[in-house]
């Protein structure tokens, strides 16, 4: 078998790498998400499960067809957007979303129509709405801070002395040390952590306008602009010119199944991608394939024993979670601000669109996310967009002045 | 006085004034003095949750308007710059905090102090020192953070008053598109003023009343300097100050003053101490309303700022009417205009923010700024400053002036070599 003759371990490692920077930084978020729902450690579990199988199932066959390491995880914006939406949306209005925003990602696959969308959406607007949602969650460290100031200052600290010292495993590094500060700060208590199997748990779905709106659209547009746009990218600049019709298709095919089981859309990885399609992975690039079969496998084990993983972050403190997940996203954040900051010709759209955005206002029961969007665009269809009308006016006036 | 910059001087300044005058700074000096006129509010829901009586708290806001007022006359005027003048809310937070703890004497003494020590910073020049130390990306994150909550209560009232909030943001944008020549913000005003109107705001608890601002001799205790003068000079020196200057050197105003801003600041807060007054200083607020583009052809912005200091004094005395009338206003009214008015500074602030040097400490700075953490019993502004700069002192010591100039001094050292 090929696949066999090709594995190495630089690409096993780098798969490993990858999966545990998603379950030290991104999970963080998914279990705040969690605790809004206010839902119990076995529906977590199931939660856990289904991420880490939907991205195992896909990551295996997309690796293994394309001969590509297609590294899948699960939407990290739209598990923010959860965050504010709970526990006003119900489990079952939730699941109805992710069925519906998987149908429309495998539209925009099967049709192979995604790079026309991307590029359809104004590049800051699509910042401006992610860095608004991620936001939230930067200035989630510091509201942390004044409850626990020795674990949070601890945790900055350290995060920034290994993001200094050694960037790749500074998520992982930071990890270990908030849980020893934890233990020993807090006085929180891992006797409770032990093995335990996954059992995945079916949720019934229900389907609202509401849900569509506030979840499934958001969903979709972070899915997209957030997670395939970047992690499409990070394939092409290293080397790979994969179609993104079959990555989105199937993605969405999994996303669809793991739904029922409350899993959030998979996606293209964006965070952990550049790990296993660089050169870390193998020197050969007809072989890093294997890291992305190796990442999927460690996320089937990763999702068989989601129980563990669940009880691990259910016994360090909320504020733990908190600083985690904020200090994993701080560097999404500052590449999104900065990205619609950058963009002068429609600053003000942009802007307008990120302070809906994190403003966190609900209305007509929709969250602040969609409301970012349409305010956002209304203002750059008034204000950026050229008319066809305004341009007849101006040649109308150049020529009055003629 | 070798360090206070020169300005173009007081005598031509009132004929200055009605040539430069125009729709633009107009509107945006009525904006930022309607602005301004609303910040009562702060201090008198602070005096009210520090339990203060009514009686002071009007006095209070009396003499902010006519002592920041008077100085806001002169500073602009002067320079021919953007610099309104008014006080600092972090530092009326913990002015009125402090008051029941070591009385309202000993809190002006201590207030005295901390003036002194902003002019003695002003006159000796040592505030591009602390303008070094703390970048300008830092400072702007710090700025950014701050704006960024008046932009925030600009959209929340879609929550509740979705009707009124609509027309009058959408009248913004509309107006911004097809009205070039009359300012949106006008437009804006004038919309939700026949809004209100027409939807019938009730106008009957409007009082009149006339007070000017009262004479009191502060005290001194180290425990009141402490607790609060100290905080005070720090948020004075370190905080109003820069992000003002940083606002309006933002704006293309490379020459503003920052030592004479500091000393003057510095001086007036020193006679505000006698007037039951806790500080005189540059507003970032309305200095982003008066030299934003909103305000107009770049050189006659200058003007926006001098109107705010006329609508101060004038209307001092009669604050009581207004804080009456402004209750009579829905709330978002004034959340609404005010964060249309900053919302294309909102926007060049987090341009500046992120401009590429010092990324982690201005992104600390800003999340630091719009969590509104208090350590210490210090507001979150300060925290912003101090730990943005001091972290990006830890991972991006390359980004920072001086260490630039020693390593190009290194290198020219080596190339003589």
């Amino acid at each position: 078998m090929s696949l066999l003759k090709d594995a190495s371990l630089p690409a096993l490692t780098a798969g490993f790498v990858a999966v545990l920077i998603s379950y030290a930084g991104p999970l963080a978020i998914f279990f705040q998400a969690a605790q809004s729902a206010e839902i119990s450690n076995a529906m977590m579990t199931s939660w856990v499960w289904a991420i880490s199988i939907g991205a195992a199932a896909s990551g295996i066959l997309l690796s293994l067809w394309l001969k590509v390491p297609v590294v899948t995880a699960w939407s990290a914006p739209g598990t923010a957007l959860l965050v504010s939406l709970f526990p006003e949306l119900s489990l079952g209005e939730a699941v109805g979303a992710y069925l519906s925003a998987a149908v429309i990602l495998f539209v925009v696959g099967i049709t192979g129509s995604f790079d026309r969308i991307v590029q359809a959406i104004p590049p800051g607007i699509a910042s401006a709405m992610l860095a608004g949602i991620l936001f939230q969650f930067g200035v989630g460290i510091f509201v942390a801070l004044e409850s626990v100031p020795a674990l949070a200052i601890g945790m900055i600290v350290a995060y920034l002395v290994f993001k200094r010292l050694n960037p790749r495993y500074s998520l992982i590094l930071l990890l270990i040390v908030g849980v020893v500060l934890a233990v020993v700060l807090e006085g929180a208590s891992l006797r409770g952590v032990s093995i335990q199997l996954a059992e995945p748990q079916f949720i019934r779905p229900e389907w609202t306008w509401n849900a569509t709106l506030s979840l499934a659209i958001p969903l979709t547009l972070v899915s997209l602009t957030g997670q395939f746009l970047p992690g499409m990218a990070i394939l092409r600049t290293s080397g790979y010119d994969t179609p993104a019709k079959p990555i989105v298709t199937i993605t969405s095919l999994t996303s669809f199944g793991t739904a029922f089981f409350g899993g959030i859309t998979t996606v293209v990885a964006a965070i952990t991608a550049a790990i296993c399609t660089g050169k870390e992975a193998h020197e050969d690039p007809g072989k890093r394939y294997v890291a992305g079969v190796a990442n999927g496998l460690f996320y089937l084990i990763g999702g068989t024993f989601a129980g563990t993983i669940v009880l691990l972050f259910t016994s360090l403190p909320g504020e733990f979670v908190a600083v985690l997940a904020g200090l994993a996203l701080i560097g999404a954040i500052t590449s999104n601000v900065s990205a619609f900051a950058a963009r002068k010709d429609h600053l003000e759209a942009s802007v307008i669109t990120f302070i809906a955005t994190a403003s966190g206002i609900s209305f007509l029961g929709l969250g602040s996310a969609f409301w970012g969007v349409v305010v956002g665009s209304l203002a750059y269809q008034l204000l950026h967009r050229p008319f066809v009308l305004s341009d007849r006016r101006k040649a109308s006036a150049a020529g009055e002045r003629q | 006085m070798k360090h206070i910059e020169k300005g173009a001087g007081l005598v031509t300044a009132p004929r200055d004034f009605i040539r430069d005058l125009n729709a633009d700074n107009l509107s945006a000096g009525l904006v930022a003095g309607i602005f301004g006129l609303s910040a009562g509010i702060i201090h008198i829901s602070a005096g009210t949750a520090a339990g203060l009586p009514q009686e002071f708290t009007l006095l209070w806001v009396i003499s902010y308007l006519m002592i920041n007022g008077l100085f806001g006359l002169f500073l602009p005027a002067y320079y021919r710059l953007p610099l309104p003048m008014a006080n600092s809310i972090p530092g009326a937070l913990l002015f009125a905090a402090i008051i029941p703890v070591v009385g309202l004497n000993e809190a002006l003494g201590a207030t005295l102090m901390a003036g002194a020590i902003a002019l003695v910073v002003g006159l000796a020049g040592w505030m591009s020192l602390v303008m070094r130390l703390i970048p300008m990306p830092i400072v702007m994150g710090m700025v950014a953070g701050i704006l960024l909550k008046f932009g925030t209560n600009m959209v929340m009232p879609l929550q509740n008053a979705l009707l009124p909030a609509s027309v009058m943001i959408l009248s913004f944008f509309f107006a911004a598109r097809y009205l070039r020549r009359v300012p949106p913000l006008v437009v804006t005003l004038l919309v939700g003023v026949g809004y209100m109107a027409l939807s019938g705001a009730d106008f009957s608890s409007v009082t009149f009343s006339f007070k000017l601002p009262e004479f009191i001799m502060p005290a001194f205790t180290l425990e009141a300097f402490l607790a609060y003068g100290l905080p005070l000079a720090l948020i004075l020196v370190g905080m109003e100050t820069p992000a003002g200057v940083g606002l309006v050197k933002g704006m293309g105003y490379k020459s503003a003053p920052a030592n004479a801003i500091t000393a003057l600041g510095g001086f007036g807060t020193m006679i505000s101490a006698f007037f039951n007054l806790h500080s005189t200083c540059i507003a970032a607020p309305m200095t982003g309303i008066c030299s934003g583009p909103e305000a107009g052809s770049h050189d006659k912005r200058w003007v926006a700022a001098v109107i705010v200091g006329i609508i101060f004094v004038t209307a001092a005395p009669f604050y009581g009417f207004v804080f009456s009338l402004i209750e009579a206003m829905p709330s978002y009214f004034i959340a609404i205009i005010a964060g249309l008015a900053l919302l294309r500074v909102i926007g060049s602030a987090m341009q500046m923010t992120f401009s590429g040097k010092h990324e982690v400490g201005a992104m600390f700075s800003f999340l630091i700024a719009v969590s509104g953490i208090q350590i210490l019993g210090i507001g979150s502004s300060f925290w912003a400053l101090v730990l943005g700069a001091g972290l990006s002192m830890l991972v991006e010591f390359r980004d920072f002036d001086f260490s630039r100039e020693s390593a190009t001094s290194r290198r020219s050292a080596a190339s003589a070599r």
